[in-house]
């Protein structure tokens, strides 16, 4: 067969179409049997590469779209979608928000809505947390001890300094974005390892000077802040709290949705994929992993200072806690690192388990066995989240677009080129096809 | 100025020190050469082990070096059925982050289950040799603190002699420095890296009982023992075993002289100076380990 | 024989523990032709392209391109100095849309432009032209890992060029691709010879290096032993005794 290898002769209807098609659709279809025609779908190894066809060869200017047919009705749907898709978000925000901010006036007693605020004050150290993680996929165990940071900060300033409580917890902040800096530059200089062993050894060492530095810090006996207003009730306290760390988690995801859409988050997420390849393409990657660090650090210290303000007392062990920073990447790998709401998802889960459990069972070491099961399997079984998988379920079964819309399109496309496929394998006439049969 | 007995004791103190945190270093950074693994439940082990020596002279009787029968061939299968059931099903593109978030939960749960086993309570083991020192030009040295550093001696030596005179040693260190040429001269790198994993967890078993002899063990222990072993590892080049025996004889030393002018708690972070200076000055480490440029 | 314009080593080296992957490499390619790196296996090539893009810095040695020293530059410096790379093993961003991992080559401005928000039409714009030019316009929307290996080697491609760069080092471009593809990735690299880029290509493929380059160097055991053109190659003795081992 002659003419079986060479692609100019192959039918003008399938020819320039480089994409997969179905397997079933190869075998019937007249199509002639080169590599291009393969089905890419199923990626059967580099040796039946499956490149585009080469539609309009050494010309590429004048072809445009290889098929120029099916892209733009995608394109227009791509916008359609991405239409669908607004409103879809739209609504789900405002029922969010709206969900978030009825909270306290739906809790039967003060101790469910001190539990609200604890799980929020969860919800913002994972999302800040994420900032690091989701982004650039370096894990850090050690964001507790920015949160310690930013509290015992915090309430020195307050007692120390005298400053009033928000002044002191801003300043706090920032001194801790700075303290930042010099820690994410010994720690980011290299790969991922050194990154842990630096988060790591973040927390143990804050737990050793701030245990010991006893005449500052109170050492283990304790540091009280005072409260910012002195005239509320406890209910109310927690009330006002709710929404202030509402407030900041408002905060922190819009400027993880902002980063996230920008090319700054773009640069961010090719260093999670491939930190070489984005550095040969022009990336200066230590710079970007160092900035977003810093911004990370800051609002962990904020909601770490925010928790001081208002819990009132800080103690050395549960302030600079491995096991707190390790809640942290817990919850934001359960709900799912490339999502924006995927930490506030794992808060709300991992939080809310986590008090149940302080009821249900008080203070036992089981807590422990717990929390390192369930990470296990989180990271063995589940390391992209909850929301993937619930988006993938809602895609399959209603088609809307709950993931990415492009992954969407993608699949999209796809389906309508095998259906296209199928339809050329019945529209070639059958003169056609004896001279590809085999004798 | 110290007087010249107590500089001398600190000194042998550091040294003998020394030679339990570079075991236990050798064992951490031998996983990370083998896998770029951060295998942060070695401690736990090594507490674990702690126990087990314990567990077995208080409730059997027997002495707690005997127990390293048991528990040097358990940890050594423990660190095979690690590598190859749980590890080796992480994804190679994210594997190095992944892996310090597995071992870690398997550091929380081992403690965790500890604390459920024995509960949080201090346990120290009462030897008869326990209180046992002699005198040695003016310094007082305990008897277990010397067993304890035999130990570490032997299983050093034992390990230095495995990398470097048998086969599997050979192959042990080419799948280190180069993986893919490894298994291109015909290394089976798969059952070597678990093998060498079991190795790393069996120099636990044998650290940990070395750390019974004369040490108040609690479940939450590891977390004092992670923190100095993975800046040494750090310190003397992630991968390389040799720079990490000399860097925790080094940090070792200094941890016991610092102790006389500033105490033990300030003392300790001296390993977490080193870290900082290291990474920022030095990635590489200051003896060898090229790979730790990279990582 | 000095062209002040092209990119050039000397005394390259680099040892690897005990092995010697590159042993002192003096070459000068080029200038707006398209020069081939061949050689037998463990030669230094791949060692030779990491070292002049700053993936590892050489134990002694220094690259200069356009007559400045660029060696101990970090590898996004010597991106944007314009030398942009293939890997040997193609390599793209696996979870990001073909789009996505184009735009990914976007060189913003200064804070303020890496703050800005989503691209703009223009960038969009010449993003889609090059998925187009090279053929793999339809999967703009699909994540890079859905894609064929080929596919996956063209949008590394148009990644590369994308950031615009003048030299264009590519590792291995043949390997793993069907027939119909090497051609395509033939003729694409003499067309963009043709608009001024200069290429350096380490290939096996002697077909492809044959009809694609105009000067050719030989390296053996990490220094070059020959170099000129394709028919001066062809029948040098060094070059057939250092692929046989004679």
């Amino acid at each position: 067969m002659p003419s079986a290898s060479d692609p100019t002769v192959t039918p003008a209807t399938t020819g320039p179409d480089p994409a997969p098609t179905s397997p079933e659709a190869t075998t019937t279809a007249p199509k002639p049997p080169t590599a291009a025609a393969e089905p890419a779908a199923a990626r059967p190894g580099p040796a039946t590469a499956a490149g585009p066809h080469p539609a309009a060869t050494g010309r590429p200017e004048s072809g445009a779209a290889p098929d120029g047919g099916t892209t733009t009705p995608a394109t227009t749907r791509v916008l359609a979608r991405g239409r669908v898709g607004w409103i879809v978000r739209a609504v789900a925000l405002v029922a969010l928000a709206a969900a978030v901010l009825s909270f306290p006036s739906l809790a039967p007693n003060p101790y469910i809505l001190s539990a609200g605020v604890v799980v929020l004050n969860y919800a913002v150290l994972s999302t800040s947390w994420n900032f690091v993680g989701g982004f650039t996929g370096y894990i850090s165990l050690g964001h507790g001890a920015l949160a310690g940071l930013g509290g015992y900060g915090t309430a020195l300033l307050v007692t120390k300094a005298g400053l009033p409580s928000f002044v002191a917890l801003a300043v706090a902040a920032l001194l801790v974005a700075v303290l930042a800096v010099p820690i994410g530059y010994a720690a980011l200089r290299v790969r991922g390892a050194s990154f842990v062993i630096v988060s790591i050894a973040l927390v143990l060492i804050l737990l050793l000077v701030f245990q010991s530095w006893a005449s500052l810090t109170g050492g283990s006996r304790g540091l009280v802040v005072p409260r910012p207003f002195p005239g509320l009730l406890r209910p109310e306290h927690h009330r006002v709290f709710y929404f202030l760390f509402a407030g900041l988690l408002g905060l922190a995801l819009l400027a993880w949705w902002l980063i996230d859409r920008s090319r700054f988050g773009l640069g961010l997420k090719a260093i999670r994929e491939d930190e070489d390849k984005a550095e040969a393409l022009g990336t200066p990657t230590f710079a970007y992993k160092l900035v977003v660090f810093v911004v990370s650090a800051g609002f962990t210290a904020l909601a770490g200072g925010l928790y001081a303000l208002w819990f009132g007392d800080l103690d050395p062990v549960f302030q600079f806690s491995i096991l707190t920073g390790s809640y942290l990447v817990l919850m934001a790998l359960l709900g799912g690192v490339r999502h924006l709401f995927g930490p506030l998802v794992g808060a709300l889960v991992v939080g809310i388990a986590l008090e149940y459990f302080k009821v249900e069972f008080g203070n036992t070491p089981l807590h422990l066995v717990a929390t390192g099961v369930l990470l296990a399997l989180v990271v063995l079984f589940m390391p992209d989240g909850v929301l993937p998988a619930i988006g993938a379920l809602a895609n399959r079964l209603f088609g809307t677009t709950q993931s990415s819309i492009r992954e969407v399109t993608a699949a999209q496309l796809r389906e309508e080129r095998t259906a296209g496929a199928r339809v050329d394998a019945v529209a070639v006439p059958g003169g056609a096809q004896p001279t590809k049969e085999r004798p | 100025m110290p007087s010249g007995a107590l500089l001398f004791q600190s000194v042998i103190l550091g040294l003998l020190l020394g030679g339990l945190y570079a075991l236990l270093a050798a064992g951490l950074t031998l996983y990370f050469g083998i896998m770029r693994v951060v295998m942060i439940a070695h401690s736990a082990f090594l507490i674990l082990a702690a126990y087990l020596a314990w567990w077995s002279h208080t409730r059997l009787g027997v002495d707690p070096l005997l127990s390293m029968v048991v528990t040097v061939p358990l940890f050594f299968g423990a660190g095979v059925l690690l590598q190859r059931l749980l590890l080796a099903r992480l994804r190679a593109a994210t594997l190095t982050m992944m892996s310090v978030l597995l071992t870690f939960a398997i550091a929380v749960t081992i403690e965790g289950l500890l604390g459920y086993a024995f509960t949080g309570t201090q346990r120290r083991i009462q030897l008869g040799y326990g209180s046992a020192s002699f005198g040695l030009f003016g310094a007082r040295i305990a008897v277990v603190k010397l067993i304890a550093f035999g130990l570490a001696a032997v299983a050093l030596l034992t390990l230095y002699l495995l990398m470097k005179k048998t086969t599997f040693g050979w192959a042990l260190r080419a799948t280190i420095q180069h993986r893919d040429a490894a298994r291109l001269v015909g290394i089976e790198t798969e059952k070597v890296a678990g093998y060498g994993f079991g190795i790393g967890l069996a120099t636990a078993a044998v650290g940990g009982t070395a750390l019974a002899l004369d040490t108040t063990i609690y479940p939450s222990l590891h977390w004092h023992w992670i923190g100095p072993l993975m800046a040494i590892i750090v310190v003397g080049g992630l991968g390389s075993v040799p720079g990490a025996a000399m860097a925790a004889m080094v940090l070792g030393m200094a941890q016991s002289l610092l102790q006389i002018p500033l105490g033990t708690t300030w003392a300790q972070t001296i390993f977490y100076l080193a870290l900082f200076a290291t990474l920022a000055f030095r990635p590489q480490g200051f003896f060898g380990g090229r790979l730790a440029q990279r990582f | 024989m000095s062209q002040p314009r092209s990119l050039a080593t000397e005394g390259l080296t680099k040892a690897f523990g005990g092995v010697v992957a590159l042993d002192g490499a003096t070459v000068t390619f080029r200038h707006g032709q398209v020069n081939a790196l061949i050689g037998p296996n463990g030669s230094g090539k791949t060692t030779f392209f990491n070292c002049v893009t700053g993936m590892i810095r050489p134990d002694a040695g220094r690259t200069t391109y356009r007559g400045q020293e660029i060696t101990r530059r970090s590898p996004h410096a010597i991106a944007r100095a314009g030398i942009g790379r293939t890997f040997q093993l193609c390599r793209v961003f696996p979870r990001m849309s073909a789009l996505d991992n184009v735009l990914a080559a976007v060189r913003p401005h200064g804070l303020a432009g890496s703050l800005r928000g989503a691209h703009t039409r223009a960038e969009v714009d010449r993003a889609r032209a090059w998925l187009t030019r090279l053929g793999i316009e339809h999967l703009a929307g699909s994540e890079a890992r859905t894609m064929s290996w080929g596919q996956q080697k063209l949008l590394e491609l148009a990644g590369v060029l994308m950031s615009d760069p003048e030299t264009v080092l590519l590792d291995e471009p043949a390997g793993g691709v069907n027939p119909a593809l090497l051609d395509r990735i033939g003729s694409l690299v003499r067309e963009l010879n043709a608009e001024g880029r200069t290429f350096v290509i380490v290939e096996h493929n002697m077909d492809l290096v044959m009809s694609v380059s105009d000067h050719i160097v030989v390296f053996d055991r990490g220094r070059p032993i020959a170099e000129g053109p394709p028919s001066l190659i062809r029948s040098d003795e060094r070059v057939l005794g250092a692929y046989l081992g004679v």
